[in-house]
């Protein structure tokens, strides 16, 4: 039983693993250096991203806004950059995501609303906000952003890009916060249990607003890369990454009831979608078929675990 | 309960296998070039990339797609795949002149030519353009209206997506021959993204604000044949002129039907053509101007029936 249940838990770097074996098989392209540092830079900012959502997820709750958040934290870190320099406009952006994040928890946690509602509320109105703030433009549209920033969004450091250590460095930092100190350990137990969690003495309301900062704060760092990364902040940008967030949580095994969820497991949810995407572009299949294929990915991958989780 | 589990971790493992028997999954032999247009889903780029593979096929080369629909983000990684890929030159229509710079630099860095089809970029890298004479089709739109109009009259501007530069510089164009108009008044003007259903709407609310509204000049024939809807439903039809652009095939029936009072063809399957010999004429190591015009037909009832597509 313990034996099989360490299988099936690996589920998602199984699926990668064989997902990236076959691609390799099919072309030669694949294992390419300059394909592999492709995948590694095309993951990284929806890493960040997905590892927030772990934090809401694992807590039992739910966040749509992230993609509105991305966009708002990359506009706003540009417009401040511009006044003030690189150091506060990159604070500024995480903190944006940090505010949109704190609003979804108080009013998610203390006043009981639905996350789902209250998050697909915060997406469509934060969206709002950011026309609103930038006309609808890019900014900046008429001069451009400090070099070294830009440098940020494409150049190394170890041979390795920039944007790809931010969700490294995360990754451990925040792997850390889950499993060595209390404060991760009450949010497995609030996501797994509220009321017994309650019962034995953790504060759950606060423990389910801060996931929710966590989300909004990765949200907000991941909207700084990508304006990096397009070498602007982008009113339109980030549509759908909520989407791809939740799949890549799913796909690296959390459950949707919460308590539930890994931070390296999530991150190779995000490998999951990013390598199959780029296995379909390598093998030239047609776009709308891609769609078609990875609906299907995530419906399986969900599907198998399910399963797993029922026995 | 163990043989279902073994059954989905099966099908979850033979899922990406499957993924080669997909249509268009090939291996590389012929020269290759790598498309990425900003949408696959809009017919003006349906057609070019018609073209495209037409011409392609003519001069005996493959060609590799990958799709962007609007997110900044995928077009680089999509262009970064092509790259890793092998393709020998790239045609994009670069969703925004800045945001996707990134896949410009990943062409330029592989020293594989990448030439902007339609849309523009200000990135360095870029090898050339094929472009319209934006502005001047602006002009000429305004100058037909303005004639209809007979100088007077309230306009509605249903603009592009923000940021791309040839919806600004087309409603640029328009904006400076009315300017000249002292009896035409500007009351509307949104940017948006190319489709029916922003057309409907947005003409709604403009018919609503201002019933006696005189014309709708429209950046896409998309958007035109929603507003078109939204006119008639309102029972504005010959009341309110909509203008459209681009000369897709439905909007060219439209015009027919009187439902459409113009569009600009710009045969976007002669483009996606024209793009291909560029690249050809690049390749071969010729001299080619950095920016290349297709030429513009203003389409009205005066000469729809000749181009009108045959059946």
């Amino acid at each position: 039983m313990t034996k099989r249940f360490n299988l099936a838990g690996q589920m998602p770097l199984l699926t990668l693993i064989i997902l990236c074996v076959a691609t390799a098989l099919m072309t030669d392209r694949f294992l390419s250096p300059l394909n592999l540092t492709n995948i590694l830079v095309q993951s990284s900012i929806m890493a960040v991203i997905a590892m927030g959502m772990t934090f809401v997820i694992v807590g039992g709750g739910f966040d749509l806004s992230v993609g509105s958040t991305v966009a708002l934290a990359g506009c706003v870190a540009a417009m401040v950059m511009l006044e003030a320099g690189i150091a506060a406009g990159v604070a500024a952006g995480i903190l944006a995501g940090a505010a949109v994040g704190l609003a979804n928890g108080l009013i998610i946690a203390f006043l009981n609303v639905n996350p789902f509602i209250t998050t697909l509320g915060t997406m469509v109105l934060v969206r709002g906000v950011v026309f609103l703030m930038t006309g609808g433009a890019p900014v900046p549209h008429d001069t451009v952003l400090p070099g070294a920033f830009i440098a940020f969004g494409s150049d190394r450091f170890l041979g390795i890009h920039y944007l790809v250590w931010v969700p490294a460095i995360l990754l451990a930092v925040l792997s850390f916060v889950m499993h060595a100190t209390p404060y991760g350990r009450r949010v497995y137990a609030t996501g797994g249990g509220r009321e017994a969690a309650y019962l034995s003495g953790v504060p759950v309301r606060r423990v389910v607003a801060s996931t929710y900062i966590w989300c909004g704060a990765l949200a907000g760092v991941a909207g700084v890369m990508l304006a990096a990364r397009l070498q602007s902040g982008q009113p339109t940008a980030g549509e759908f990454y909520e989407l791809t967030a939740i799949a890549a949580v799913v796909l690296g095994g959390a459950a949707l009831t919460g308590g539930e969820g890994t931070l390296y497991k999530s991150v190779i949810g995000v490998f999951i979608m990013i390598v199959l995407g780029n296995a379909l572009n390598l093998l030239n299949v047609d776009s709308y078929w891609q769609r078609v294929a990875v609906g299907a990915v995530i419906i399986a991958a969900a599907a198998a675990e399910r399963l797993r989780s029922r026995q | 309960m163990s043989k279902l589990r073994t059954a989905a971790l099966a099908a979850a493992l033979l899922l990406p296998v499957s993924l080669a028997l997909l249509p268009g999954a090939t291996a590389q032999q012929k020269t290759t070039i790598g498309v990425s247009l900003a949408q696959d889903d809009n017919p003006f780029y349906i057609a070019m990339l018609r073209g495209i593979r037409a011409r392609a096929q003519e001069l005996g080369w493959d060609v590799a797609t990958v799709s962007a629909n609007e997110d900044k983000l995928k077009q680089i990684n999509g262009v970064q795949d092509l790259v890793a890929r092998g393709v020998k030159g790239v045609l994009i229509s670069p969703i925004d002149a800045v945001g996707v710079n990134a896949a410009y630099d990943a062409a330029a860095a592989a020293k594989v030519p990448i030439v902007s089809v339609a849309r523009g970029s200000a990135s360095p890298n870029q090898t050339i353009h094929v472009a319209m004479d934006e502005k001047q089709i602006g002009r000429d739109i305004a100058e037909w209206t303005a004639k209809k109009l007979d100088g007077k009259g309230k306009v509605a501007l249903l603009m592009g997506p923000s940021g791309a530069p040839t919806f600004r510089n087309l409603g640029d164009g328009y904006a400076e021959v009315m300017a000249k108009y002292p009896g035409i008044q500007i009351v509307v003007k949104h940017d948006g993204p190319l489709t029916r259903e922003r057309g409907v709407k947005q003409a709604e609310d403009a018919l609503v604000a201002h019933p006696d509204l005189a014309a709708i000049y429209t950046a896409n024939d998309d958007v035109a044949l929603g507003a078109m809807q939204a006119v008639n439903a309102a029972s504005r039809k010959g009341k309110t002129l909509v203008t459209g652009m681009n000369g897709v095939p439905p909007a060219l029936r439209a015009v027919k039907e009187d439902n459409l009072a113009m569009t600009v063809e710009l045969n976007p399957v002669e483009w996606g053509r024209l793009g291909v010999d560029v690249l050809a004429t690049y390749l071969k190591g010729d001299k080619v101007d950095p920016r290349v015009f297709i030429k513009h037909v203003i389409i009205d009832s005066g000469n729809i029936d000749a181009k009108l597509p045959k059946t």
